[in-house]
């Protein structure tokens, strides 16, 4: 059979680093193909080259049709119309207008064509994360496209709907599409794709089919060898620490609605939830962000791992000791008489590089040149350094690669183990079940359900997660 | 009285139609993306390139027309420096205001050999008519391109998310660059009518402000085009009763009352704050 899509010797570098040296891969019609790796193994900019949004260096790009993206963040129009997103540039018209009428039966076509149910009519911020999907999923099969590359599609999904999802992609594949999906989480390559490339540094270490291999093998292969453990659960002395009740805050999809929670020393506690359901308002009102009504009574001191850590956890052109200091600067320690001790904040910058293995060229960098998983840990390390009693983590592994995860995971664990109370918001279903003593099912802003460790269930917290009990 | 309420209702519609043209072009440049502050001065150079043209060609049909080419001039311009050179579109607006005022300024000493005003040129007279006419009909036209055609789809798009415009194999940079265009050219247009439509020369700082004015009715219409215009009436209509009631109330300096057509944008603006959502993409280089 021929190759729908194919890279031959592709090479691509950017100042400092080569990015993708020398791959070659093959897309079948009908076939649905993972590419996994590390951050910054190149998997991006190797999609990027085979949509064509990027020119190689070197090597050819050869696609018998044409070749969709869908973008792990979305590109649709949040103030526009289903039919308009769907249709932007191809508009059906009548002269010179635009024929509303055939737009929109030529979306619902389509959308019935692959089982994708949608209002053509909807604005799409009106609609939930999944649905708006189906939107720029849509717009790319309306061009008909021999090879479809997925980045990341199922991100921001909740649990049902990665499955809705997924059995849109492979009835496509079944029809003769091509199907790459670029991913990090391996349960999903294990379940849906038929082969699995891995990267590492920018080339190819391994091919093989998904049937024979396992999700172990794929990690060791992206890691280049074994998969730190997470630090073991140690036996605690649970002691109060956090008790939140009644809350509410913010407005709009996130408000939160008498929401509740109690959070003790020595235990973690997973908030479990899809993207939008008001866990950044939580955050924000335990963080003292924003205004609230009811309870959040707390004791002892508290570190921060915030959701975003180029907007609000670090100053992009300060250095890494500078913004060691940043939020620590109050303390009475981090003083000399009127100035700040800079010789103690430089120790504090080392002792925190050395735990999270923090790379950078030397402490008096600007945190702008460091990689965003450097720059993450960063942020996470000094979350940690003062061993706050309390710790709210917000994504801690958010963007890193899969050995640096488990560096971040062991030392929230280690937190725990000595005492700490640890609030962990993920949109990692699997992170959340590795990590927490206790996981509280978030939706809508209010709580669904909550779960001890002895009692955790998959299934039924992704049902929660999606809205339904 | 009736023969005031007469003469306050045709006036409030001539004092409207400048305005009307220049916020029609702040509604397509910001539905673009691009802030066109840049108005003002684009008024201004459309008021005096009319003038100019008027003068050397002694027709008035012309004097429009150079106008209107002045101010697409410059719409390029600030287009140019917004989309090949992303420059903060702001800041260059402002250069475009400076360039434009010194520029006029210059140009009448230059050419006229006079500062403040240039000499008496051929002017559109009783014609101008047309042109208010034409600012309404104008509104209405935008509002359909804006909302019924794939080119104004496509403009609103590119305002909002423009990697989104990639995405559908558009370039939106284009798309910022005709909306940017035309928007000079309305603004020139604009101008252009208060220099050789209602009067017959220009006069050093005649646009007074009524880009800026423009720019908070596009604002306050919600950068709808109609809304716009709306708008625009509202605020040529305090224009207008500044004229009317002009030595009518023997208390009130005269001063305050030409603050009234900026103190009701002020208002204006005042009251919809934070109650109007712009384009998403509004004022974002891509």
């Amino acid at each position: 059979m021929e190759p729908a899509l194919t890279l031959r010797g592709i090479r691509k570098a950017f100042p400092g680093v080569v990015a993708v040296d020398g791959v070659d891969l093959d897309l079948y019609p009908g076939e649905i193909h993972a590419l996994v790796g590390e951050n910054g193994a190149g998997k991006s900019t190797l999609s990027a080259i085979a949509f064509g949004e990027l020119l190689p260096d070197a090597g050819t790009v050869t696609a018998r049709g044409t070749v969709g993206l869908v973008h792990q963040h979305f590109e649709l129009i949040g103030r526009l119309r289903v039919w308009q997103n769907v249709l932007l540039g191809r508009e059906p018209h009548k002269g010179w207008r635009i024929d509303e009428a055939a737009a929109r039966a030529q979306v619902l076509a389509i959308a019935q064509r692959n089982g994708l149910p949608i209002d053509p009519n909807a604005f799409v911020d009106t609609l939930p994360i999944g649905v708006q999907q189906r939107v720029e999923l849509l717009r790319e099969l309306d061009r008909d496209p021999a090879v479809l590359l997925l980045d990341e599609p199922t991100a921001a999904l909740a649990p049902a709907e990665i499955e809705s999802f997924f059995a849109t992609v492979v009835q496509l594949a079944a029809r003769g599409t091509a199907i790459m999906i670029v991913t990090h989480k391996l349960q999903e390559v294990i379940a849906y794709a038929t082969r699995v490339t891995v990267m590492r540094h920018g080339k190819v270490v391994e091919r093989t089919l998904t049937s024979a291999t396992s999700i172990d093998a794929i990690a060791r292969a992206m890691v280049g060898g074994e998969v730190p453990p997470v630090a073991a659960r140690a036996r605690t002395e649970l002691t109060p620490r956090l008790h939140v009740k009644d809350l509410c805050a913010g407005r709009g999809a996130t408000q939160l609605n008498d929401f509740f929670l109690d959070v003790r020393g020595g235990e973690i506690v997973g908030i479990a939830g899809v993207e939008g359901n008001g866990q950044s308002t939580l955050a924000d009102a335990l963080a003292g962000l924003i205004d609230y009504t009811g309870i959040i009574e707390r004791s002892g001191t508290m570190g921060i791992i915030p959701q975003d850590r180029q907007r609000e956890a670090l100053v992009m052109n300060w250095s890494l000791v500078e913004n060691t200091l940043l939020g620590r600067q109050h303390r009475k320690a981090a003083r000399r008489g009127l100035e700040l001790d800079r010789v103690r904040a430089r120790v504090d910058t080392a002792a925190i590089c050395e735990r999270l293995d923090v790379r950078a060229a030397n402490f008096d960098v600007a945190v702008r040149t460091l990689s965003g998983g450097n720059q993450q840990k960063l942020v996470v390390g000094r979350a940690l350094i003062d061993e706050p009693q309390f710790v709210l983590a917000y994504n801690p592994t958010r963007g890193v690669d899969v050995g640096a995860a488990a560096l971040v995971q062991s030392r929230l664990m280690e937190a725990r183990n000595r005492g700490a109370a640890v609030l962990l918001i993920s949109f990692e279903l699997d992170e959340i079940l590795a990590l927490a003593d206790h996981v509280i099912v978030m939706y809508r802003g209010a709580v669904l359900g909550s779960f001890d460790r002895d009692a955790f269930d998959r299934a039924a917290i992704g049902r929660l997660m999606a809205g339904s009990a | 009285m009736n023969e005031l309420i007469v003469t306050l209702f045709a006036l409030t519609l001539v004092k409207a139609t400048p305005i009307i043209y220049a916020a029609l072009g702040g509604v397509i440049s910001e539905r673009s993306g691009v802030i066109n502050i840049g108005l003002e001065g684009m008024m201004a150079a459309g008021a005096f390139t009319a003038v100019v043209a008027s003068f050397a060609t002694h027709s008035p049909i012309l004097g429009l027309a150079a106008g209107i080419g002045a101010g697409a001039l410059f719409g390029y311009l600030l287009a140019f420096a917004a989309t090949r050179f992303k420059v903060d579109q702001i800041v260059a607006g402002t250069g475009i205001n400076l360039i434009c005022a010194g520029g006029a300024a210059y140009g009448l000493v230059l050419l006229f050999n006079q500062p403040g005003a240039s000499v008496q040129v051929a002017s559109l007279g009783s014609s101008y008519w047309v042109l208010v006419v034409l600012a309404f009909a104008l509104a209405a036209l935008l509002q359909w391109v804006l909302y019924r055609t794939p080119w104004g789809l496509r403009i609103r798009a590119s305002g909002e998310n423009p990697s989104a415009v990639v995405s559908a194999g558009l370039n939106p940079l284009l798309l910022r660059t005709y909306a940017v265009i035309l928007s000079g050219a309305l603004a020139g247009l604009g101008g252009a009518f208060l220099s050789i439509g209602e009067l017959n020369l220009y006069s050093d700082g005649m646009t007074a402000g009524r880009g800026f004015i423009a720019l908070a009715a596009v604002i306050f219409g919600r950068w709808h085009p109609v809304g716009a215009t709306v708008a625009c009436v509202i605020f040529g209509f305090f224009e207008a009763l500044q004229y009317v009631l002009q030595g009518q109330i023997a208390w009130l300096p005269a001063n305050a009352m030409q603050a009234l057509p900026y103190i009701a944008a002020l208002i204006a603006l005042a009251g919809v704050t934070g109650r109007v959502r712009a384009p998403a993409a509004d004022g974002v280089p891509f």
